[in-house]
């Protein structure tokens, strides 16, 4: 049995590290089909820096930290290890502060009996400073500085501090010796050395804090740093503290009968915490994934927060989703790629990215009408009518003659309005912009209308104007009665993939399974397409490819063309459950646990087509985790809730020979719920305030603020499902 | 100025202004900043220089995006150099021609790793414009970048 992969990732709120466990900060990864080194800090949605290394020099002889590495540990976000040289026991410590965009890394050196002896360490570190997101570009120049108590590293608006408790007898700058003061130019690496004097029975501790991100916050984060400097081995404690208030917080979910998903479900929720993040300037939010997606995308964060709202941490949605609208483009911003009403691609306290993708804008309605059902905070959704308003101008200004939104040409798009502007031009080719952005799916891609559906459904309820409402209804009915036609496969059980030049594109790939977890379709045919999609050329033992093996494209590393995609496979869970098909349903969500499991706390983006090897892939993947999440709520417990009244529907899905199960902890509106199966009785307690409408199975009961409701329910007889 | 770049900073200007209307100035700031320096960060400006036989130029990073190529392509002044008549060189690995590189042998390009390119196209004068086309192993859509500068002789 081999072992489990190692955990590269320790991160708080501001800031990440990534590190391969060998005793330095370098983490070598296989990237777009190349071994590439993401090891480095990073704050602020910003890459500080790539490798960062030590040397350990005993009596004039230099070797790497890794080298005399005797044992490691990880306890919580801080990673320990201990390493001999000879006489000399380094102890060393690695942490992300918990509310500064920095790191602390500690050397606790201790001598064996015998003379003092000379302990010479040397520091160095790759500057990078740029968001993640321009990937592979490492800038050349940078400007450096140094100060009593640390190092400034600044290129452009980017910027880093190196402190440290023990000034350097030397620096350097590319390996070559340097001064200090003040430095312009390229840099490649940036040095320093620090002697130590070291007695045995006198340990001595050498500490670095590096962090930063943006130039303009550099000075605030200073206090923080030197706080950090002199706490000893404490620093750290605020993540894993933060970390386990923000569990405590959260449902606690038992499965006795299905050990594997009851721990699928806490890797999952802990593994969607390691994606929050709080860059500043009052942006809330979550990661896409590590290591190169450590940006807050909003199509990503779309996915992630249905489950944050099962999770119970409503406040974290509300500011995310008003961390989106913050920067919906008021007018046309076509070197962006904007248009009016639309919502980026992603955030941050420093640039906003590109806009210009054909789906991202259309998840945040149903986001926030989730929002008001779980929370009943009826001023925040009134609040965001108006941008809910201008979300669907922006939808219906893309409509084509059939009322279907276009997707396609917004790559193009942006290349054309920046054409005049840049020396040196740049582009990518593609054609389009869905979740499968690699694709090109022009011009009606199904699960585009899907969302554009659940866009106008969502958008009615919220709308304040009847007659508004009705008209957003009517439209939403229109589009849900015509799909299953105009995307229907001839002489096949399945669903085309989108709508070019009238015609139907057909191509099988799991993106049509949308279109049955919204409800367009009845059983029967639900199940016939749910079916299909479960036959060997789309369904792999572990999850979904993104594209049929049978289909002329297909490539088995191929990112959108061919891999598989551990999102998919959760939309085919939420199919087949949506379908009536549960043991389908319960068989996914258990291979993505499966991979949950595997990947030690790590939930990978993708893997080949071909074999269950991550290929191309992040290593932890919020839609990779979020949507295990909401199906496990949604589907296979059945839950439904609007806080707005107080109501809870429940109907769960769960397998014949399961007797129990169980949630404590479910937030709704101002209460909790708590939810317990001891077959046949099916019992509800609420919190309150006020009484609680619970629509069991069987019959609709109310629970008293402080009682409980009850019920029976069976699962089903062998076969009967 | 060319009266397209005009039109564009002009329009750059205008929607400028209006994200710092609607988004304050630190997201114009840095978007300013992004566009700095992925322009200043991937073509070494001033190192197309002309051979005995062509062109070089260098790269301080790959365009866009990094990862294995199984395709390149090169373009100067619109018209194709052939694969064996150009020549790669990534970071420390030996200099190889573009035929030599397929889904089997790819390029393999990384972040901060320069990369120089040598085409044996004759002599050339002046401003060209040079074009690089990568097809990555594992992305589909085709990654370019096209620039114009003057060719240097050796040791300008």
């Amino acid at each position: 049995m081999s072992a489990p992969p190692f955990d590269p990732l320790l991160r708080s709120l501001g800031a990440a590290v990534l590190l391969d466990g060998t005793g330095d900060v370098t983490y070598a990864r296989e990237c777009r089909g190349a071994v590439t080194e993401w090891g480095g800090v990073y704050g602020q949605l910003v890459r500080l820096t790539g490798p960062w290394t030590i040397d350990v020099t005993v009596d004039g002889a230099p070797r790497a930290l890794a080298d005399g590495r005797i044992a490691s540990e990880r306890v919580g976000e801080r990673w320990r290890s201990v390493h001999r040289f000879g006489r000399l026991t380094v102890s060393q410590e690695i942490a992300p502060l918990a509310e500064a965009p920095a790191v602390v890394r500690r050397l606790r050196l201790a001598a064996a009996d015998g003379d003092p002896m000379n302990v010479v360490l040397t520091s160095e570190f790759v500057p990078f400073l740029l968001p993640v997101l321009v990937e592979g570009v490492r800038p050349v120049e940078f400007r450096l500085a140094t100060a009593e108590t640390h190092l400034r590293v600044r290129e452009r608006g980017f910027g880093l501090d190196l402190h440290w408790n023990l000034p350097p007898s030397y620096l350097f700058l590319n390996r070559g010796s340097w001064r200090g003061g003040h430095w312009e130019g390229p840099v490649t690496t940036v040095g320093s050395e620090h002697v130590v004097r070291l007695a045995a029975g006198a340990p001595t501790e050498v500490c670095w804090v590096l962090g930063g991100g943006l130039e303009r916050d550099l000075d605030r984060n200073l206090s923080a740093a030197a706080a950090a400097l002199a706490a000893g081995g404490e620093s750290g404690d605020g993540a894993d503290a933060a970390d386990a208030a923000w569990r405590a917080s959260t449902p606690t979910v038992r499965f006795p009968d299905a050990p594997d998903l009851e721990a699928a479900y806490a890797a999952a929720r802990d593994g969607l915490r390691r994606l929050y993040v709080a860059p500043g300037d009052g942006l809330a939010g979550l990661v896409a994934g590590f290591p190169w997606y450590s940006a807050i995308w909003c199509r990503d964060l779309a996915w992630m927060l249905p489950a944050v709202l099962w999770l119970g941490d409503f406040e974290w949605a509300e500011r995310s989703i008003a961390s989106v609208f913050r920067f919906q483009a008021p007018a046309a911003l076509p070197l962006l790629g904007g248009t009016a009403g639309e919502l980026p691609m992603q955030i941050a306290p420093g640039p906003v990215f590109l806009y210009g993708t054909s789906d991202t804008t259309l998840y945040f309605p149903e986001l926030v009408l989730r929002s008001l059902r779980h929370s009943g905070d009826r001023a925040a959704a009134a609040a965001h009518r108006p941008e809910v308003r201008r979300i669907v101008d922006w939808a219906r200004a893309r409509r084509g003659p059939a009322g279907w939104v276009t997707n396609g040409g917004e790559a193009e798009a942006i290349a054309t309005a920046t054409r005049g502007v840049a020396r040196v031009r740049l582009g990518i080719d593609a054609p389009d912009t869905t979740i499968w952005d690699s694709a090109d799916r022009r011009d009606h891609a199904i699960d585009v209308q899907v969302l554009w559906i659940q866009a106008l459904r969502s958008a009615a309820e919220l709308e304040g104007d009847p007659t508004a409402a009705a008209d957003l209804t009517a439209e939403a009915g229109h589009l849900a009665a015509a799909l299953p036609s105009a995307f229907a496969w001839p002489d096949g059980p399945y669903l085309a993939d989108s709508i070019r030049h009238g015609q139907t594109v057909l191509r099988a790939r799991p993106n049509a399974l949308r279109a049955v977890s919204a409800g367009l379709f009845e059983r029967n045919r639900a199940r016939e397409i749910v079916a299909r999609a479960l036959r060997d050329d789309l369904a792999t033992p572990w999850g979904m490819r993104t594209l049929s093996a049978e289909d002329p494209a297909y490539r088995p590393h191929a990112y959108h063309e061919g891999q598989v995609w551990t999102i998919a496979t959760g939309w085919a869970a939420d199919a087949a459950y949506a379908a009536g098909v549960p043991a389908a349903g319960l068989s996914l969500l258990r291979t993505i646990a499966t991979r949950f499991r595997e990947e030690n706390g790590g939930a990978n983006e993708c893997y080949r087509g071909d074999r269950p090897e991550p290929y191309n892939s992040c290593f932890l993947l919020g839609m990779s985790l979020a949507p295990f999440l909401t199906v496990l709520f949604e589907r296979l417990w059945g839950l439904r809730v609007d806080a707005t009244e107080p109501r809870l529907e429940l109907e769960p899905a769960f397998p014949a020979g399961w007797t129990r199960a169980s949630i404590d902890g479910l937030r709704l509106g101002g209460g909790r719920v708590a939810i317990r199966w001891d077959a046949p009785t099916l019992e509800v307690g609420w919190s309150g305030p006020g009484a609680l409408t619970v629509v069991f199975p069987t019959e609709v009961r109310r629970a008293p603020a402080g009682g409980t409701a009850r019920s029976e329910w069976r699962a089903p007889d062998p076969g009967e499902s | 100025m060319a009266p397209d770049r005009v039109g564009g900073w002009l329009s750059l200007l205008r929607q400028g202004l209006q994200l710092d209307v609607d988004f304050g100035t630190h997201s114009l700031e840095a978007m300013a900043w992004i566009a700095e320096v992925v322009e200043s960060s991937i073509y070494r400006r001033g190192s197309l220089y002309r051979t005995a036989d062509g062109i070089r130029f260098v790269l301080d990073n790959p365009p866009l995006r990094l990862g294995a190529f199984y395709r390149l392509g090169l373009q100067v002044n619109g018209t194709p150099v052939a694969p064996e008549r150009w020549t790669i060189r990534a970071g420390s690995a030996a200099a190889r021609t573009a035929a030599s590189v397929g889904a089997a042998s790819p390029v393999e390009l990384r972040a901060g790793e320069p990369v120089e390119v040598a085409a044996s196209i004759g002599p050339l004068v002046g401003t060209v414009r040079v074009r690089l086309e990568l097809d990555s192993v594992a992305i589909p859509p085709r990654v370019w970048m096209e620039f114009d500068d003057e060719v240097r002789a050796e040791g300008e």
